[in-house]
């Protein structure tokens, strides 16, 4: 117990605001709707896996007055069972549909949230034309009044699917079987992919397959798998590309091939699941990211004065929530699986863990506090 | 059909009025009697009329349960037994029998002398209520009558707060009132056993939520505490002083002491004297071992948390002071929050619900300036903060609870349907058991199959064992006996036994039946070929010609005679005894068609 008091004590200088709580089962999702809902979702392969729509505890969404407000719980709004593993959901914007994916890997997952209950029911299922084994395809939104699903587990499997009529409108073309870390979509024409090997890559759909990317010796030849996130605010680089080993560099769309700064973050590497490596651009801070997936922090990162390659940086903030506080397993050390940044609350984060526990945290930044 | 029918009472679907109707076997129980604090009409009170149009209160109801001394338990028990009317027994536990009428006093005297109230109960309604209400101990089983019986289990929640549970013979009932999973300081975590009963009726009001931790609940209001006393600033906090106060205590004293903080706690001394009658109750509660690690120190006893004197609330600089009553609404916490409440450096922090017209309520609406007697108007500059610390079960929770008890069906109250369609799915899936979800006023039904169970006589089995035949579980068995019901219990003897037990004689009933048959032999040929025929005929059952002439079938005898006018006709008298009914009759209806035609 002492440790975990210890930390607590310490917390009430660290943190603004600090909530924690137990989910049925660990999550590797957390994805947004609105700025007071979040998705979750399990991934077990043996047994169901609940998908939530929670809602925000009250007085985190409460601007006036917060004191008055005594609601620290988080409400389950909606709730859906599934079958298969959830690996990552997606909302689609304006709509009440969400689209899962996971293992086995041979469909997409379609759901809707339905308006006059509190159910999350399977509406249809999108077929993934090739078949990949142990992979999983990435997911990523097109929307607009007619929303389209980019997916792909490999280069040469990515595709555009129009979500009502299952009609393929977009598939990359190429025989490059580099597997997928990540896809982002960017704005109506463009969307921005990662491979595990951190191959780079800005595509636009209004033409055929020729992505702007970084394919002189970029930040994969440290080797170790990568993860990116394309965002940002502030003037500096706006891409950010986390390695397995511990390596940020950051990039700037309009020369994908010479990293603005490459930096070794203090983790200790190599990460144990190079699957759970998340690198996010605070919205809400200027040249801010945060890290996860090597160990049972999240660090939070300053990258505003960061230049040159190699340097060793010290995190501004690190979240140490999930090590100290008990979870429900407690003989294996938690790992986060994921985290995310609240919309407009510029230092709020939530993070998720495997032992199935959630934390929202706001930080308090020490270089402003004294 | 047996069956047990559960009505959550009380108008609209407001959460906040718990008052349950079960009825079992029989006997009808009526769990919790609480008030809505929300209104102040007779919304504010179950809607008793479903029962009493039935009749008396004290004719139709066995007993009435109460769960815990909260007033959206118990509120409305006064009215019910004394304005209402009803005479039978009230169980609770030992501390909620302590403790109710306190709370009802408290809350008399707001409503009457503070708000003006008419309609609503006295001090010697509360009295005389108080005085129809039988304590219990936990898991100790107590007889309502010959047929009806409860059993309280540990709820955690509040002191005294108990879960019952309602048995009529195989039938049982199991109702939580408001109970907790995850341990408090000082009162542990809600424990039952596998009791498995036809239903578990929880409430759902929490059912929805993921609950923040305790821990980070307790590091909020250390952060809210710590930086009004850093900056200088005095805390009040308001309590009821019946584990609450007791709760914050503990946390403050420990965190002062790793902290090593010099400003001075108080307790205000009704408060003390409260906490010593608190302590007393509390021992003897927890005394029943249901927490085998529990705090280790006298907890009532701290270093660093001194009695108040009123004169303290003028001294200079950060002090926290814990006093008494919890909404403001009158006495010392009251007086310390009008001197206090002027300067922004100073805190207060309300733990819990406020009625409507307290201050406490006001204040937490957001009201900043307050009328106080003498039309003074104090304007409230301190910071106001509104924390919860009660202890509810949420999701999580309420899928250990099935898991513990293990019952056949689950209800759940206090919920929209439309709202708690996952949860209701969540708990039939994983545990396999109905979930049902009533509306207020609407009744749910549960088909029960009780089981009897019935003793058979060893001389019976072995009997029925020597016939030679195995047992064959998907062919059932004809079995002779006589079921003896006497007392509750139930035996299956064979005839014998039973007319031995009974001191009666036995009758044999035998039946007698005339199977016409055109034959000119002579009798003793006829019975040969009815010997040969049923010989093929009946080859699985004992048939035997016997030296007189006559045929037996098992026990069956069948005689040939002459018939005394016709002479080409012989009748043939087939008897047999009662037992043999079936097999006589069969052989009746078969002599009936004719014998087949004899080689010549």
């Amino acid at each position: 117990m002492e440790p975990e008091e210890d930390w607590l004590v310490e917390s009430l200088r660290l943190y603004q605001d600090f909530h924690a709580f137990d989910l049925s089962g660990a999550t590797r999702v957390l994805e947004w709707i609105g700025d007071k809902g979040v998705f979750v979702a399990g991934y077990e392969s043996l047994k169901k896996n609940e998908i939530l729509h929670l809602i925000l505890p009250l007085r985190l969404s409460v601007k006036e007055n917060q004191g008055l407000c005594p609601e620290r719980d988080f409400k389950v709004c909606h709730g859906g069972f599934s079958d298969t593993s959830v690996f990552d959901l997606k909302h689609v914007p304006d709509t009440r549909l969400l689209v899962t994916t996971g293992l086995p890997s041979s469909y997409l997952h379609v759901w809707q949230v339905t308006e006059d209950s509190d159910v999350i029911q399977a509406v249809s299922s999108i077929a993934v034309q090739q078949k990949e084994g142990g992979l999983w395809p990435r997911v990523a939104i097109f929307s607009s009044t007619a929303p389209r699903v980019l997916h792909g587990a490999r280069l040469r499997s990515l595709n555009i699917v129009d979500l009502e009529t299952q009609k393929t409108t977009y598939t990359s073309g190429v025989s490059d079987s580099e597997e997928l870390s990540s896809l982002q979509v960017l704005d109506a024409d463009t969307f921005a992919f990662c491979c595990a090997s951190g191959r780079l890559g800005l595509v636009d759909i209004r033409q055929k397959w020729a992505p702007s990317e970084n394919l002189s010796p970029g930040p994969g030849a440290a080797g170790g798998r990568w993860y990116a996130d394309v965002g940002g605010r502030g003037p500096g680089p706006s891409i950010a590309s986390l390695g397995s080993n511990g390596q940020l560099c950051l990039l700037d769309p309009r020369d994908l091939g010479h990293p603005v700064s490459s930096v070794q973050c203090s983790v200790s590497a190599p990460s144990p699941d190079p699957e759970l490596l998340r690198v996010t651009w605070a919205p809400g801070l200027d040249g801010c990211l945060a890290i996860s997936g090597f160990d049972g922090t999240v660090q939070v990162y300053d990258a505003t004065s960061w230049d040159g390659v190699g340097s060793q940086v010290d995190p501004l903030f690190t979240h140490r929530g999930h090590i100290f506080l008990e979870g429900s397993q407690i003989d294996t050390a938690p790992l986060v699986t994921t985290h995310t940044w609240h919309p407009h609350k510029p230092r709020t984060l939530l993070s998720a863990a495997s032992d199935a526990s959630l934390h929202v945290w706001d930080w308090v930044d020490l270089r402003v506090a004294s | 059909m047996p069956e047990i029918r559960v009505t959550p009472l009380g108008a609209g679907q407001d959460v906040g009025r718990s008052c349950i109707l079960v009825s079992i076997a029989g006997k009808n129980v009526m769990l919790d009697c609480g008030m809505h604090m929300g209104f102040n009409d007779d919304r504010r009170f179950p809607d008793f009329s479903y029962i009493t149009r039935n009749g008396r209160l004290t004719d139709f109801l066995d007993c009435v349960i109460i769960s815990h001394f909260h007033l959206d338990h118990c509120g409305a028990l006064p009215y019910f037994s004394e304005m209402v009317g009803y005479d039978g027994p009230i169980y609770m536990t030992h501390p909620t029998q302590a403790i109710c009428p306190i709370l009802l006093e408290d809350y008399r005297k707001i409503a009457v002398d503070k708000k003006g109230e008419a309609n609503f109960f006295t001090s010697q309604m509360i009295k005389d209520c108080m005085k129809k209400v039988v304590a219990v101990h936990l898991h100790q089983t107590v007889q309502v009558d010959d047929e009806l019986e409860i059993k309280a289990y540990y709820a955690g929640h509040v002191l005294g707060a108990a879960m019952f549970q309602i048995k009529v013979g195989s039938e049982s009932v199991v109702y939580t009132g408001d109970y907790n999973m995850t341990p408090d300081r000082h009162l542990g975590a809600a424990w039952i056993d596998k009791c498995r009963p036809n239903l578990l009726i929880t409430e759902s009001t929490y059912a929805t939520t993921i609950r923040d931790s305790k821990r980070c609940r307790e590091r909020d209001f250390l952060k809210k505490v710590h930086e009004a006393v850093e900056r200088g600033g005095k805390v009040l906090i308001p309590v009821f002083a019946l584990g609450r106060a007791q709760e914050l205590c503990i946390l403050l004293e420990t965190f002062w002491e790793r902290m090593n903080l010099k400003a001075p706690i108080y307790f205000s001394t009704g408060l003390t004297e409260k906490a010593n009658h608190y302590y007393k109750l509390f021992i003897t509660w927890t005394n029943q071992k249901i927490r085998k690690t529990f705090v280790q120190r006298n907890m009532f006893e701290f270093k660093h948390i001194k009695a108040f004197d009123r004169a303290f609330a003028d001294n200079p600089g950060p002090m926290v002071v814990f006093a008494t009553p919890g909404m403001l609404h009158a006495g010392q916490s009251l007086q310390i929050f009008r001197k206090w409440a002027g300067n922004e450096k100073n805190m207060v922090i309300m733990p819990g619900y406020c009625v409507q017209g307290t201050v406490g309520h006001k204040i937490l609406s957001g009201q900043r300036k307050l009328e106080m007697e003498g039309r003074q108007v104090l304007e409230v500059k301190m910071q106001v903060e509104y924390m919860s610390f009660s202890a509810h079960a949420d999701a999580k929770g309420i899928m250990q609870l099935v898991g513990q008890a293990e019952p056949e069906s689950v209800l759940l109250v206090h919920g929209e349907a439309k709202k708690m369609e996952f949860l209701k799915q969540k708990i039939e899936q994983e545990f396999r058991v109905n979930c049902y979800m009533p509306a207020n006023g609407e009744t749910v039904t549960l088909p029960t199959s009780p089981s009897i169970p019935v003793g058979i006589s060893l001389g019976l089995l072995k009997r029925e064992m020597a016939q030679g035949l195995l047992p064959d579980a998907k062919k059932p068995r004809l079995l002779h006996g006589t079921l003896i019901m006497k007392d509750s219990n139930f035996r299956l003897v064979s005839s014998e036994q039973a007319l031995k037990e009974l001191g009666l004689v036995e009758h044999q009933l035998r039946f007698t039946c005339r199977v016409h048959l055109h034959d000119p032999r002579k009798e003793q040929e006829t019975a040969m070929r009815v010997y040969s025929h049923l010989k093929s005929m009946l080859k699985d059952h004992c048939v035997q010609h016997l030296p007189d002439g006559s045929v037996t079938v098992e026990s069956i005898l069948i005689q040939a005679a002459a018939h005394s006018e016709d002479p080409g006709t012989k009748v043939l008298l087939v008897s047999w005894t009662y037992q043999d009914e079936e097999l006589g009759s069969y052989l009746t209806s078969l002599l009936k068609k004719g014998l087949p035609q004899a080689p010549s």
